[in-house]
């Protein structure tokens, strides 16, 4: 175990706000609804799959609107950095240092924006794909049997790139824990950090949790349509 | 953004990789162990497990795997792997799926493939599922021999006893009227004359052909020489024609002789004899020649024997 006599030790109401419910309550739902998904394709039961696939969609939808209107830290501006900024995180990483962040860091930003791609391409495929049996997704009548098969193969190929981008979160995220002694699952149950860990120049705006519901309530509608 | 000085986890990096290391590949193990058709895709990956063939003129491969490429396949094949079983191979069938071997060599009653294509057409297990074209009760008995003769890649077929015969699966081509309208255009306009002259005589060959058959033996003494030269114009498209006891005469061996798609012809009963005979030689795609009760004689008929061509009733020509 290492110890770092730089870093203060947490004191009780030592603590900054950082995240707001909506995003960690994505977050968290998002895990639950994956997790879902999964077991419900694996064990055959098809409807539930349908259902856990649609809200995972209205929760997509929920979070690119929530990541050009929500809370500072929410927000893709903050933490969609171009490649080079990347690489340079990956470095100082490397190196032992550790650059401070009020929301996600670069690479984490970079992982974010992974896998809200894959999960989206991967509801956009069930929506077209079939089991072979009874089921086909809400959509897959628009499209010829050919279609709906590349479909879902397509779907199967997309759940083992989830996989693997399921591996290395969790992977970095134990790094980030057990090498570097900074808990980010903590503050994604909370939302708050240890002002240690935040930059003393982090202005963080909370967007109002009523612009969450509406957004919401607009993404499950949207869902619904493509349903009903 | 601002720096803290360095790391103050627990753990060191290489030893935290090392852990990574560890807890994926114990993860990785218990897939494969819950998963047999997983494991088997990573040990084929790695190298460490070979994948069995079927020998071409084996019970599976002429029997078992027809029915499978015909049943199964369409959702446990490359495209789809339903429950991540193939059935597209002799190794993928005997690998299984994702509850692991649905084929337990030897064991019929034991092998979840055959519970499920014995299952009652109600029932949601049942394979083929509902909608799809069921096994026959003959088809259920070969794969049942087969698994009883312990599911191997190179039985012959004469080796399973009991194996209800083969039955051979004939497909006709689907018809196109347009196309079969364009390729009889040329020929229509003579084809409906003659017709109009001759009622039934001339037919087409098939549904989809320009291919034509004259059958002049149910005119009998009225078909004459002129009637046959009046064909002429159908001459490159008249496959088979049957002039069995018709009037035609030797008169007839040039207009015979003009018919250069002619393959079949009934001669017997008229009275032709080796002058036809010897215009024949000339249609090199002639293939059957019935003479029965005419004049022609064995040495003229020798050439077109010699020729390939199939003679019928020459027993008693001279």
């Amino acid at each position: 175990m290492q110890t770092d006599p730089a870093v203060p030790t947490p004191v009780a109401g030592e603590q900054v706000r950082v995240w707001d419910a909506p995003t960690r309550l994505f977050h968290w739902s998002i895990v639950a609804l994956v997790f879902v998904s999964w077991l419900s394709a694996d064990q055959g039961y098809m409807t539930v799959h349908l259902w856990s696939g649609l809200s995972l969609l209205a929760l997509l939808l929920f979070r690119l609107g929530w990541g050009l209107m929500g809370s500072t830290t929410a927000r893709f501006g903050d933490f969609l950095h171009p490649p080079r900024k990347v690489l340079a995180y990956l470095k100082t990483q490397a190196r032992g240092a550790s650059p401070l962040h009020a929301g996600h860091n670069p690479a984490g930003g970079l992982m974010v924006m992974a896998l809200l791609a894959v999960l989206l391409a991967q509801v956009l495929t069930g929506l077209f794909a079939n089991d072979g049996l009874k089921f086909s997704g809400p959509l897959a009548l628009f499209v010829s049997d050919d279609a709906s098969d590349q479909s879902t193969r397509i779907h199967g190929i997309i759940f083992n790139i989830i996989l693997a981008l399921v591996w290395l979160h969790v992977v970095a995220v134990g790094f980030h824990h057990f090498v570097k002694g900074d808990n980010l699952v903590g503050p994604m149950v909370s939302g708050k950090k240890h002002r240690s860990r935040v930059p003393e120049s982090a202005n963080i705006i909370f967007a109002h949790p009523a612009l969450a519901l509406g957004l919401l309530l607009a993404s499950a509608a949207v869902a619904a349509w493509i349903l009903f | 953004m601002s720096l803290e000085p360095r790391a103050s986890g627990y753990l060191s990096a290489p030893l935290y990789l090392a852990c990574v290391v560890l807890v994926t590949g114990a993860g990785l193990a218990t897939a494969m162990a819950l998963r047999p058709a997983f494991a088997h895709r990573v040990l084929e990956l790695v190298g460490l497990e070979a994948m069995p063939q079927a020998t071409p003129n084996s019970f599976y491969a002429t029997r078992v795997g027809p029915l499978f490429a015909q049943h199964c396949t369409s959702c446990h094949g490359e495209t789809r792997q339903k429950a991540e079983l193939r059935l597209d191979s002799y190794a993928f069938a005997l690998r299984g799926g994702r509850h692991g071997a649905v084929i337990v060599p030897g064991k019929p009653a034991a092998s979840e493939l055959m519970t499920r294509i014995t299952l009652p057409a109600g029932d949601d297990r049942a394979m083929p599922p509902e909608g799809k074209t069921p096994l026959s009760p003959d088809d259920v008995t070969v794969i049942r021999l087969w698994i009883a003769a312990g599911a191997s890649p190179t039985t012959p077929p004469s080796a399973i006893k009991g194996a209800p015969r083969l039955v051979a699966e004939v497909k006709f081509p689907e018809l196109d009227p347009a196309a079969t309208r364009r390729l009889r255009a040329p020929l229509a306009g003579d084809v409906e004359r003659l017709s109009a002259r001759y009622p039934g005589l001339v037919v087409y060959e098939a549904r989809n052909s320009a291919d034509l058959e004259l059958d002049a033996a149910s005119r009998g003494a009225a078909f004459t020489d002129a009637d046959l030269k009046a064909f002429l114009p159908l001459r490159s498209h008249i496959l088979r024609i049957d002039l069995s006891g018709t009037a035609i005469t030797d008169a007839s061996a040039e207009t015979l002789a003009q018919m250069t798609a002619l393959k079949t012809l009934r001669l017997a009963n008229t009275k032709t004899g080796d002058e036809t005979i010897a215009a024949l030689a000339r249609l090199k795609s002639l293939r059957s020649l019935t003479v029965t009760g005419t004049r022609a004689t064995k040495p003229a008929l020798a050439p077109l024997s010699k020729a390939g061509v199939a003679i019928h009733g020459d027993d008693n020509a001279d």
